[in-house]
């Protein structure tokens, strides 16, 4: 076999996160001599799926400072007595649990280029808001958010008034691009969306704290463009790939499975891949770069990929708590309507405000919970894996303990019933400057993308901008990432082995 | 037989593993195209390759995945052998340390393939040792016409590079429940033969029928997986058109 060195690169990805993955994807069928190089022995980078000794050996590795100046804070715990925590590759724990919406271009992107049928997607269930005990006869609650038409003629969580304002917010959202609509939100278009939501439709706190938690956003000050933008997202999305539902979920991890898949699909294309392998020194040189990999392979390339691990300051943070339970947490799992598949993720939202400290301070920012069913692939039956966020503060780590034990109690299916935390995973994530790439002669950098609890298409941008900067005049634009099946099926009937 | 009715048919999806050059690509290419390419790494440059095979009672379309190389560093991703329902780990019969990484395949699909996963253990090469050539007459070849079966015979003379004894092999694989062959994909000896042991051996529980290609990935979580490639454009229904 050819050596590393003897092959002069057109390009080397360094990485496997999902943005150098899709780009591995995107040239997979170029003819161009790639070489993808992760120094992690997994793929994915800050978007990879993890089994618990995984998880463990890369928590060690960011307290000892290889986090870049992305990730941070990282622990992970297990209670003393660890029965009932299965053994550690049944468990694959997402750093990017982010659900897709029907809407999305990824969507679109894994469709054209065929690569979608590699992957398995689970449905995104309903969304609910976390509502607080009030006075001792109120227990805290789970209200589920009604979307649809369907769920708002049904839903009890809202007087027959707010069911009104609901519809006619929905129906505006859907619409607000045109003209007319446009006169109503334009006003406020830079302003909080909770001044719309008041001044424009008199919709009361309650109302607002359901709509609010339709954008997935984790900024409490979100405003109105931006704001609609989301929500209109959500709404057009549902019932895209079938009844009941907005939003999809990779299965297996999330955006890991596809960073796998579309690395696979640059293998078969000829790409060389290896894991466990960094990039020791870069010099540019005449005509490209030189690089001495950790492997201690010295190779020349025309154009080198890879990503930043700066956090940008400014830029948000998030904290994130991955908890592992004994429960299945069935009837959060329930299709939104008949005839839909059932979901396999379901969103919890805290509202700004909804928590407090120990100390009696209320939370400023809204916290979300993900929790995912065994149905995901990450846990195995009978157990569920909770994935919550809210942006990084003094008081995050505990509030979002807080919201975990707030969710235990609530949604516990029974009071009998002991539900535990197996094992634990916390840290905090920053992101880069912007979703441009950054180009320094023969290097492109993609800056850190950030955490949200939904993905963003602004996510893809770069990666077409590496594209087009790679292929330079071959590239033709309308056939980014279309692509033609590539199985070779033979011929089916003429060519059958008979026992 | 002629108006018999349409037996089942179903996908049943197939990985190669072993270490790099064992020949895995070339046993493919041998079933699939009954064809072999010497000192020459085969190109798949396929997702997947599709063979069907007849068994008495039912069809089995395999859809053979080969590593696309990425055994070479290392560097196969889970989701390569997750949702494998037949696994055909291989190595050299001339390499010993070939023997050892097959073992730690199927340490590995024991722990993270689908649990009923069949597994055969293939040691590739036979033709390079003295009961290879023995064993290349086309009656191992199965109902492929083996033009190059004879080819074997030469080697009689060359000498016996066999450095993993049957015994050994077969042996372990009788232990951990796994089929075993000895095969040529340079004479085709055996190498149908593997396949339609796999088919036979697959439980018929863990079969669904054929949904088209790529049906086979994830058979055993048909419910709640959504299609992409069926975006439902009447959709709007549900769509809070209010
Ligand atoms: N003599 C002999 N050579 C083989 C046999 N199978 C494969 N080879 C050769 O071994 C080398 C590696 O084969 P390949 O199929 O690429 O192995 P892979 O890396 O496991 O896919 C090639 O030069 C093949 O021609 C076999 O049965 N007998
Ligand atoms: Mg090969």
């Amino acid at each position: 076999m050819e050596s590393l060195s003897d092959i002069h690169w057109d390009v080397v990805i360094s990485g496997t996160g999902l943005q150098q993955s899709l780009l591995a994807l995107a040239l997979s069928r170029s003819g161009k001599k790639i070489l993808h190089i992760d120094s992690n022995d997994f793929y994915g980078g800050t978007e990879a799926s993890l089994g618990l000794q995984d998880a463990a050996s890369w928590v060690s590795r960011i307290e000892a400072g290889g986090g870049g100046g992305l990730l941070k804070s990282a622990a992970i715990w297990r209670p003393e007595d660890s029965t009932g925590l299965a053994a550690s590759r049944q468990y694959y724990l997402a750093l990017a649990p982010q659900v897709v919406h029907a809407r999305s271009r990824l969507l679109e992107q894994l469709v054209s280029s065929r690569a979608y049928r590699q992957v398995e997607f689970l449905a995104v269930g309903s969304s609910y808001v976390f509502k607080p005990a009030s006075e001792p006869t109120q227990p805290a609650a789970l209200v589920r958010i009604p979307s649809t038409r369907e769920e708002v003629f049904s839903t009890t969580a809202v007087s027959t008034k707010e069911k009104r304002l609901l519809m006619k917010f929905l129906k505006f959202v859907l619409d607000h691009d045109s003209s007319p609509q446009q006169e109503t939100w334009h006003p406020y278009a830079e302003k909080p969306l909770s001044a719309l939501l008041s001044e424009a439709f008199n919709m009361g706190e309650e109302l607002q704290k359901l709509i609010y938690t339709l954008t997935l956003s984790l900024n409490p000050g979100i405003n109105t463009k931006d704001g609609l933008a989301v929500i209109r997202r959500h709404i057009s999305s549902m019932g895209v790939y079938g009844p009941g539902f907005a939003a999809i979920y990779p299965k297996w991890g999330g955006l890991s499975e596809i960073a796998q898949v579309s690395c696979r699909a640059c293998a078969v294309g000829g790409g060389v891949y290896m894991l466990g392998t960094g990039i020791q020194s870069t010099e540019v040189v005449e005509g490209g770069v030189k690089l001495e990999l950790t492997s201690g392979d010295a190779i020349r390339t025309r154009l080198l990929v890879r990503a930043s691990e700066d956090a940008a300051s400014g830029m948000p943070v998030i904290r994130r708590l991955v908890a592992v339970t004994n429960s299945s947490f069935d009837s959060l799992f329930e299709p939104a309507v008949e005839g839909a598949p059932r979901p396999a993720v379901a969103i919890i939202a805290y509202p700004a405000g909804s928590l407090s400290t120990a100390a009696g301070k209320a939370s400023e920012h809204p916290v979300y919970l993900s929790a995912h069913s065994s149905e995901t692939g990450e846990c195995p039956a009978g157990q569920s894996v909770l994935y919550l966020t809210t942006n990084a503060s003094p008081d995050a780590q505990e509030l979002l303990g807080r919201a975990l034990d707030a969710f235990l109690d609530a949604a516990k299916p029974s009071a009998q019933q002991e539900v535990r935390v197996l094992t634990k995973l916390e840290y905090e994530q920053g992101s880069g400057g912007s979703s441009v790439l950054i180009t320094q002669g023969p290097i492109l950098t993609f800056q850190a993308t950030t955490p949200s609890i939904a993905f963003s298409d602004s996510v893809l941008d770069p990666i077409r901008s590496a594209w087009k900067k790679i292929l330079g005049d071959e590239a033709v634009d309308d056939e980014y990432l279309t692509f033609s099946d590539r199985e070779g099926a033979a011929d089916d009937d003429d060519d059958v082995y008979e026992q | 037989m002629a108006d018999s009715a349409p037996k089942p048919s179903s996908s049943v999806k197939l990985v190669l593993l072993g270490e790099a050059a064992v020949g895995k690509s070339s046993l493919v290419l041998r079933f699939v195209s009954n064809d072999f390419q010497e000192n020459k790494e085969p190109t798949i440059g396929a997702a997947f390759l599709t063979q069907k095979c007849n068994l008495p009672t039912r069809t089995i379309k395999f859809e053979i995945w080969d590593t696309a190389g990425q055994e070479r560093f290392a560097s196969l991703a889970p989701m390569y052998y997750r949702n494998a329902q037949a696994a055909l780990v291989v190595y050299d019969l001339t390499k010993p340390t070939s023997l050892i990484k097959a073992k730690h395949w199927v340490a590995e699909l024991q722990r993270q393939a689908s649990p009923g996963i069949v597994i055969a253990l293939v040691g590739n090469k036979l033709d390079l040792t003295n009961d290879g050539a023995a064993g290349g007459g086309a009656a191992g070849a199965g109902a492929c016409d083996d033009d190059d079966a004879a080819a074997a015979a030469g080697e009689d003379a060359a000498g016996d590079a066999r450095k993993i004894t049957t015994e050994e092999a077969k042996e372990y694989a009788d232990e951990e429940g796994l089929l075993f062959f000895e095969t040529s994909a340079k004479t085709g000896y055996n190498v149908t033969e593997v396949f339609t042991a796999i088919a036979n051996a697959i439980p018929e529980t863990s079969l669904k029928t054929n949904r088209g290609p790529g049906a086979a990935h994830g058979a055993r979580h048909e419910q709640p997986g959504i299609d992409l490639g069926r975006q439902d454009d009447g959709a709007s229904r549900d769509n809070c058109a209010c």
